[in-house]
């Protein structure tokens, strides 16, 4: 069943906004671990 | 194995390999078997993109590093959140609008058919063999273990997927991988509920933690930088993940034809963007719960015995050699320690529920001391293994979480566990097959032959591909019993030895619009591959020239071609000019 690209993005406005939640949530992991790795050390 | 275990892991194996054959009906020709006629919503994209990364090994392995290393090795997985960003604005548009069905049919709208045949070249000699590893590496894990036969192991573990890839090509292959998965978190939860339940009744999940932290178990970020700078020779931090993972996740989701082809199967653009940003979003996440279990199993094990050594056949060996005398010594002297360190943490533990700081302090400087002289019996074991036993074997990483599984988990719980070890295999290798047959038949099938084939004379030899690289990689998990572990590094390295080129073939591709002539792109990459080739030698050699950890090896090539590609490029442009 081929059927022809739809490329609207989801919940946000354009794709754009999809790449930067990703980033953003990547950044807020990695301050997570940060602050995880400190709290046990 | 009890027989409630048996009977879980035929039950569960049956299963998969009934709904992979129920869910195989799909239309004769090349887009049904390939590509499940690029119908399939971004869950299953991205199921059977998970499903695909994730090999046995990353649920053996994952909880060995973080009981052996700490929990640091996620920061190998932090360059996949950006390559997905990347491969959604820059390769899937692509990929799709083309229609291809492999990546490296790309190459040759964009270049010349040569660029394309050395790519997909470099594919099949990778992925083949390291299919082969796939399945001789939780083989061997469970043969040893287990006491099975690693001949009938491989062919289990090699052999069942073949039944439903063969006969339902790629969306057998994705159906299976999430049903699979399903099954793979439920069991992988349990496992870190009973390691919590299991602790003393005294010990909370916080005070477990607090004992793996202060051991050093906890350290998910690290920087890499040592008092005389940046360690280039350290594997995982913050910088070697971000970057180097990066381009290593780039390499293997971008051009990487086992991944290609899983979002290829989307039924949108639209859905195989979402299949890939999730998975952004997830893995990281995904593994750091995987390591936390690593990490609680070391909790675990500061209040129960732990073995010095977590492969038993290498522990044979040890008894069977001159160092027999020497070993039952170390051996005590591990264990006496062991005995030590549990009443340290009983007292660490007690001392900070007391809000005593000086005790805690006192316990904790104790208990440090011990892991320390406790890791250092466990080196001497592995030294021995490693340098003066033959065909000895000093890395248990990946025995480590399976010898807990089996000494310690419930009747059940063990058979669940041996199933997922298969079902994770399972899903890697079967996409890999399905991807090895896809290129087979387009990449080269397709090419070389000058019969025009009907729809339904390239399904049955897409059928036979499959059928064909599913034995190669069985054989190659036999032979790989008989080299030993040598060929398992060696195939380990052989995928950052190409992944970085490749994934420079594409970037120029893709970026770098003014390189028009095939040649510049097709000798690049040879030039390039060459220096990454030199770069390894020369951190392998004795004494090695410089030290690197092995994932700086794909930015290497990758900049490499870029390189290499546009000054061959002006040279050949200039010499067009002359003439």
């Amino acid at each position: 069943m081929n059927t022809p690209d739809n490329d609207k993005a989801p919940l946000f406005k354009s794709w754009n906004g999809w790449y930067i939640f990703v980033i953003l949530f990547l950044v807020l992991l990695i301050a997570l671990f940060y602050f995880f790795t400190k709290r046990f050390a | 194995m009890s027989q409630l275990d048996w009977i879980v892991l035929i039950v569960t194996l049956l299963a998969i390999v009934s709904y992979g054959l129920y869910k195989s009906r799909t239309s004769r020709n090349l887009d049904g078997y390939f590509l499940s006629n690029r119908s399939l919503p971004w869950g299953m994209v991205l199921l059977s993109i998970m499903g695909t990364q994730a090999s046995a090994i990353t649920f053996l392995s994952a909880p060995g590093q973080a009981y052996t290393d700490g929990m640091r090795f996620v920061q190998y997985y932090f360059g996949i959140p950006l390559a997905m960003v990347v491969i959604c604005i820059f390769f899937v548009p692509i990929f799709r609008r083309l229609k291809v069905y492999t990546a490296y049919e790309y190459l040759e709208n964009r270049f010349d058919g040569k660029t394309r045949t050395l790519t997909s070249l470099l594919f099949f000699l990778q992925r083949g063999l390291s299919t082969g590893i796939s399945v001789f590496a939780p083989s061997i894990i469970l043969s040893s273990l287990l006491g099975w036969n690693i001949y009938w192991t491989n062919l289990f573990m090699g052999g069942l997927l073949i039944i439903y890839t063969m006969t339902g090509g790629a969306k057998a292959v994705a159906y299976t991988q999430q049903l699979q998965l399903i099954i793979i978190f439920t069991g992988m939860f349990l496992t870190g509920y009973m390691v919590v339940h299991m602790l003393p009744k005294n010990v909370s999940f916080i005070d477990a933690m607090q004992v793996s932290g202060k051991l050093g178990r906890l350290n998910a970020i690290t920087t890499g930088f040592t008092e005389k700078g940046f360690n280039w020779s350290d594997q995982y931090n913050l910088f070697s993940g971000i970057i180097g993972g990066f381009f290593l996740a780039l390499s293997y989701f971008g051009t990487d034809q086992s991944q290609v082809g899983r979002y290829l199967t989307a039924r949108s653009l639209r859905e195989s963007r979402l299949g890939l940003l999730m998975n952004g979003i997830v893995k990281v996440p995904m593994q750091f719960l995987i390591l936390l279990i690593g990490a609680l199993v070391f909790t675990f094990y500061q209040f129960n015995n732990a073995p010095i050594f977590f492969n038993e056949v290498q522990v044979k060996k040890i008894e069977q050699s001159a160092y027999r005398d020497s070993f039952v010594l170390v051996n005590n002297q591990y264990n006496a320690i062991a005995v030590q360190k549990q009443q340290a943490v009983i007292n660490y533990s007690a001392a900070t529920d007391a809000d005593s700081k000086e005790a805690a302090a006192i316990s904790l400087a104790q208990l440090q001391t011990l892991q320390k002289q406790s890791d250092s019996l466990r080196k001497t074991v592995k030294t021995w293994l490693d340098k003066k036993i033959k065909g000895g074997d000093g890395n248990d990483t990946n025995y480590i979480f399976l010898r807990f599984v089996v000494d310690h988990l419930p009747v059940g719980l063990v058979g669940l566990l041996i199933a997922i070890i298969f079902l994770a295999s399972w899903g890697s290798i079967a996409a890999a097959i399905n991807s090895l047959a896809s290129c087979s038949m387009i990449d080269l099938h397709r090419r070389f032959t000058k019969k025009k084939d009907s729809n339904e004379d390239e399904y049955r030899l897409s059928k036979w591909y499959t059928l064909g690289w599913g034995i190669f990689c069985i054989i190659v998990a036999m032979f790989t019993y008989n080299i030993g572990n040598s060929l398992i590094e060696a195939v380990n390295i052989l995928g950052s030895l190409f992944y970085g080129v490749i994934l420079g073939v594409f970037l120029v591709a893709f970026f770098f619009k003014q390189v028009r002539n095939s040649n510049a792109v097709f000798w690049g990459a040879i030039a390039a591959e060459l220096v990454v080739l030199l770069v390894f030698i020369l951190t392998k050699i004795n004494p090695p020239v410089f030290k690197m950890g092995f994932l700086w090896l794909n930015p290497i090539g990758a900049f490499g071609v870029i390189l290499f590609t546009l000054l061959f490029n002006k040279l050949l442009i200039k010499k067009t000019a002359m003439r």
